[in-house]
């Protein structure tokens, strides 16, 4: 890591800081779009009292942290409130850091791979091969992209959590391109106990760690449980009692609050009849993890890790408590995927499309709760267009890796009678 | 084929390079599009008639009980008033009301305010409200309604409305002796116009407070008792017992209206009592004239936008509004002297009373707040109107244009910015190969810093004049707010002459431009639409016809002369300049044009002293969104030709 770098490091530490001790702090930490009951600043705090005071923080339905994590923070909750900011700013710092590692191994072992592959490559593609230069280029880019993204900056000054679980899993990333199974296994099944979707996450590293050999998927599967219930059992010495269990994972999945918020679930689950809901509760959650993951694994099988981005993105979009931090993450991975974006062709439009939805949530928020004048309805509206949004570019980054596979091996340019040949899907 | 699922490789779209050919061509269209709609709009086709859904209203269910007595007694007390007041030339005779309040046995309770003028130089201003509550017999006090009169001293310069507290003493004394009350009826006399009724609502919401913040410009005090949440409030503005007609007032504070339902039901309740009235409604001379049924609507329609863009509520109802509370005034003018209508003075407001009667107790059957009608409308005439959905493509056409313009002008960016990097000739077919690394290699960095700068100037104007080291200055309100802004205003002129972007940077600015002026109207036009289209309506045009590439000089000049005339301080200027023609139609130009100057300056200081005490956003919005979009498209129209100049001492040297 170069000096430049460093200084990118610390003036994003700086904008964060600025704006921690603004009033901005305080109102993005109640914006239902960056503070959902999952990661809210506020429930944290009644979590940390509650526990300190001796009461399970689980009994009520306002806290779902698991207990370790508010056991670890609870001395900094109760005798250093003041530099609280100061942990979350580092915590974001951290996982600037981390990405930007991983997206230096990333593009190393491309080139690496590129070099093996090069023979079968078209001789017109090397726009589309990545360079030497990209080993520093897209991890500054990663880097920039999660500093100074104004959703990530936002989502740390609100004190929510999802800087955590940006933290776990930028590491889990960070340790999935330097294939260290142990720790990839342990953050998994940490943020899995914690926010039950990167569970989806182990098919990214199933394909890395077992490609060929199904005992040994099997192994690795079977690991991974069993740090999941070592990591729940361990949550349980903390309270000596299994409430956390529905305080956290149940609440996830049965999705017990209604608060609005950028995601699909609040206002179906407002508007649906009692009776319909077990099998909405299914199919929703489904939706948000297995729908999508063999389709998808299945045909990204030779790039693992553009399933792990689009998986993440993919959560951030089905999950059933989103917040903008979780968009801002998978945005920050991006980069990665820098010499696919030559055949990405909404990248304005989505960038249109974030800019407009997200201008218009404030205000109709405003105009729904404060003045009375609008409803659910216009806000849900802002939402929705929001993750067409960014369905439209998750949709993009896949078919423009398609575009580019093909384009690898066969050139750019490809007359058939004289017009531009067209890819078609069969 | 599908959106999603382009099968081409390329991603340079044929059809794209063509609309961008005719992008203005297309987006002077939508513009045209938008415009027609909205006139359209005044069309009895495009409009509906009004309708009641809230049923639990039911107006007219119950017969009006209110006799003739309440009349006398109102005349009664207009005459004690009058009294009262010539001893009060100043002042407000609290100790009259309060005790008449008392008198008919209502639970009376006085408010302090003060008032702590933003330029004053620590000079404060108190005031006193008087308020009785008739408790409902009921229900625990958990929901309330306003019956709200203000009053005017007589050095006022307003229209006198003193009849105005007699009729609500009298309904007053009336009500006390129902027992039907389901929610507690507020009587409300304020003093100082607005301020009065700016001060009991805060005091009444925002709870009691220790001791007021030295910040705050208005302190609210605290109120000694309250009637649970308020649902609904009436304002009642009478000149005299003897009423002609009745102009019904619903624009409140930043465009926000009361819900429809209220607003119908005030017509249908005086239609019944026979008491003419209407929205803007004017005396009948006036309104017996020859304009086609279209020509009316369009006016009215124009009226009540053009009332609403400014955010000045038009009435003390129009404060409600922000507290979530539906509310409007009536104003019931004076019977200008005719001899063909004979008026009995002994009943003369009995029918209006009878009215208020009626609103009262379709109010009280409410089971919810107003929530079934809508709250954004245009009325069109006094019984149709035009929803939120018909109206709103009228402004998502027009703000479609810059995102239209936008897009085509990213898709050719690379184009554009190869031409003016390099040899133009060659640039076509090179340009297309490394389009995606020209759009990579754009300064976003500059751009970036350029913009947060221009945003830093608006928000200086917000923030500028309230400063402690200005008030102390010796000058007054009005030259200083003014000469912050003209300031600031040459700060964005000269701007564009001192800052070079880097080349690319003006292509870039452009778009930055399109999409905040898109967003910026699209969330204009949520919270105001009034205040919305008609921006957009005058600016789109100068948005359309920017452009970066080089043009002829004429066209450039024009542009240029435009954007100077569309500069936020000159519009308001032209706005003042036209208004002051059409009040005072003897001065002569050159006596019009300072008095035009001093007043606009005037016209700045109010909007900031409403957007500190009252929270009208109007300051605000022309401060920290208008005038850094200004700025920008000033650089757009200035920068060109110094990038131009650069690129050909660039080729000279090459």
């Amino acid at each position: 890591m170069d000096f430049k770098c460093f200084k990118l490091l610390l003036l994003g530490g700086a904008v964060r800081l600025y704006f921690s001790r603004t009033s901005v702090a305080a109102l993005i930490g109640n914006r239902v779009e960056f503070a959902t009951p999952l990661n809210s600043y506020k429930r944290m705090q009644e979590g940390v009292f509650l526990l300190h005071q001796g009461i399970d923080p689980y009994s009520g339905d306002l806290v779902h942290e698991t207990p370790l994590v508010l056991k670890a923070i609870s001395s900094l909750f109760l005798n250093y409130a003041a530099f609280l900011p100061l942990l979350y700013i580092l915590c974001d710092l951290c996982t600037a850091t981390l990405l930007y590692s991983m997206s230096r191994s990333f593009v190393a072992q491309k080139l690496q791979q590129q070099r093996k592959e090069s023979e079968n490559y078209d001789k017109d593609s090397i726009e589309l091969q990545y360079s030497e230069k990209d080993h520093y280029d897209i991890a500054k880019m990663v880097l920039v992209a999660y500093l100074f993204n104004p959703l990530t900056v936002m989502s740390c000054i609100g004190l929510t959590s999802t800087v955590l679980s940006n933290l776990l899993l930028a590491s889990f990333l960070c340790a999935l391109t330097r294939r260290h199974l142990l720790v990839c296994l342990v953050l998994l099944a940490f943020e899995t106990v914690r926010s039950l979707y990167p569970v989806v996450l182990i098919a990214p590293l199933l394909l890395i760690f077992a490609r060929r050999s199904a005992g040994l998927s099997i192994a690795i599967f079977l690991m991974f449980a069993s740090f999941c219930l070592a990591i729940a059992g361990a949550n349980f010495l903390v309270m000596n009692s299994w409430n956390f269990l529905d305080g956290t994972l149940g609440f996830i999945f049965y999705f017990r609050d209604l608060q609005p918020n950028i995601g699909l679930f609040w206002y179906f689950f407002t508007e649906m009849f009692e009776h319909f809901r077990t099998m909405f509760l299914i199919t929703f959650q489904l939706n948000a993890t297995v729908l999508y993951l063999v389709p998808l694994s299945i045909k990204l099988r030779k790039e693992p890790m553009l399933l792990a981005t689009v998986l993440v993105a993919l959560m951030a979009v089905f999950r059933a408590y989103p917040s903008l931090g979780d968009v801002g993450f998978y945005l920050a991975l991006m980069p990665l995927w820098r010499r696919c974006w030559k055949f990405m062709a909404h990248g304005f439009v989505v960038f249109t499309f974030f800019l407009v939805t997200l201008s218009m949530m404030g205000s109709l928020w405003h105009l729904w709760i404060y003045a009375g004048s609008a409803n659910a309805n216009f806000y849900f509206g802002a939402t929705l267009a929001f993750c067409t949004g960014q369905i439209f570019l998750i949709t993009d980054l896949l078919f423009a890796h398609v575009k580019r596979e093909f384009c690898l091996y066969n050139g750019q340019k490809i007359m058939i009678d004289g017009e531009e040949a067209r890819i078609l899907l069969e | 084929m599908g959106l999603l699922s382009d099968p081409s490789l390329s991603t340079h779209n044929k059809l794209v390079d063509n609309l961008a050919k005719h992008v203005r061509k297309l987006c002077l269209a939508l513009y045209t599009a938008g415009v027609v709609w909205f006139l359209c709009l005044a069309m009895p086709e495009f409009n509906h008639g009004t309708y009641l859904s809230e049923n639990a209203l039911s107006p007219g269910l119950v017969y009006p009980e209110i006799r003739i007595e309440a009349n006398r007694l109102a005349v009664q007390l207009l005459e004690e008033l009058q009294r009262e007041r010539k001893e009060h030339q100043s002042t407000t005779p609290h100790a009259w009301i309060a005790a008449k309040f008392q008198e008919f046995g209502l639970e009376t309770h006085t408010h302090n305010y003060t008032l702590r003028y933003p330029f004053g130089d620590g000079k404060e201003f108190h005031g006193k409200n008087i308020y009785g509550i008739l408790r409902a017999p009921r229900i625990g006090s958990t929901e309330g309604i306003v019956f709200s009169a203000p009053y005017r001293v007589p050095s006022s310069v307003h229209v006198d409305i003193t009849p105005s507290v007699p009729l609500l003493l009298a309904f007053a004394d009336f009500a006390r002796r129902k027992n039907y009350w389901a929610k507690d009826l507020i009587f409300l006399v304020t003093e100082q116009e607005q301020l009065g009724m700016q001060a009991w609502l805060e005091a009444y919401h925002d709870g009691d407070k220790e001791s007021d913040s030295s910040d705050a410009y208005l302190r609210a005090g605290n109120l000694p008792a309250r009637a649970g949440s308020l649902q609904a409030a009436l304002n009642i503005e009478v000149q005299d017992l003897e009423v002609d007609y009745i102009d019904v007032k619903i624009e409140g504070l930043n465009g926000k209206l009361p819900n429809l339902d209220m607003f119908n039901l005030v017509q249908r309740i005086m239609a019944r009592e026979g008491v003419v009235s209407g929205y803007k409604h004017t005396p009948r001379k006036k309104r017996r004239s020859h304009q086609s049924n279209y020509e009316q609507n369009l006016r009215q329609m124009l009226a009540m936008l053009s009332s609403q863009a400014s955010g000045v509520p038009n009435g003390n109802h129009g404060l409600f509004h922000r507290y979530r509370i539906d509310a409007l005034t009536i104003t019931a003018s004076k019977r200008v002297t005719n001899a063909n209508v004979k008026s009995n003075p002994t009943s003369a407001a009995v029918p209006l009373l009878k009215a208020i009667e009626g609103i009262a107790r379709s109010l009280n059957n409410l089971l919810e707040r107003f929530h079934q009608s809508f709250f954004f409308y245009v009325i069109v005439n006094n019984d149709r109107y035009i929803s939120i959905g018909d109206y709103m493509p009228a402004l998502i056409a027009l703000v479609a244009c810059t995102f239209i313009k936008a897009y085509l002008t990213w898709s050719t960016l690379d184009v554009t910015v190869a031409a003016t990097q390099s040899d133009p000739k060659s640039a076509g077919g090179k340009s297309t190969l490394a389009a995606d690394t020209m759009k990579l290699s754009l300064p976003y960095g500059s751009v970036l810093i350029y913009l947060t700068f221009v945003l830093l100037i608006g928000y200086c104007g917000n923030v500028l004049p309230l400063q402690e080291y200005f008030s102390k200055l010796p000058l007054s309100a009005a030259p200083l707010t003014a000469s912050i802004l003209v300031g600031l205003n040459a700060i964005g002129f000269v701007l564009p002459f001192v800052v070079t972007l880097p080349p690319g940077g003006l292509e870039l600015l452009h778009i930055g431009l399109l999409l905040i002026y898109g967003c910026a109207m699209i969330v204009i036009g949520l919270l105001n639409f009034s205040l919305g289209f008609f921006v957009a309506v005058i600016s789109m045009p100068l948005i359309i016809a920017l452009n970066t590439k080089a043009s002829d000089k004429s066209m450039r000049n024009l542009t240029c002369v435009w954007t100077l005339l569309l500069n936020p301080l000159v519009i308001i200027y032209i706005i003042v300049l036209i208004m002051s023609f059409y009040q005072f139609p003897e001065l002569t130009a050159l006596q019009l044009l300072p008095r035009a100057a001093s007043a606009a300056m005037d016209a700045a200081t109010f909007a900031l002293i409403d957007s500190v005490i009252y929270g009208n956003w109007l300051y605000f919005v022309v401060c920290t969104i208008f005038l850094p979009l200004w700025i920008i498209s000033w650089t757009l129209v200035v920068g060109k030709r110094r990038d131009v100049e650069i690129t050909k001492t660039k080729l000279k040297t090459n």
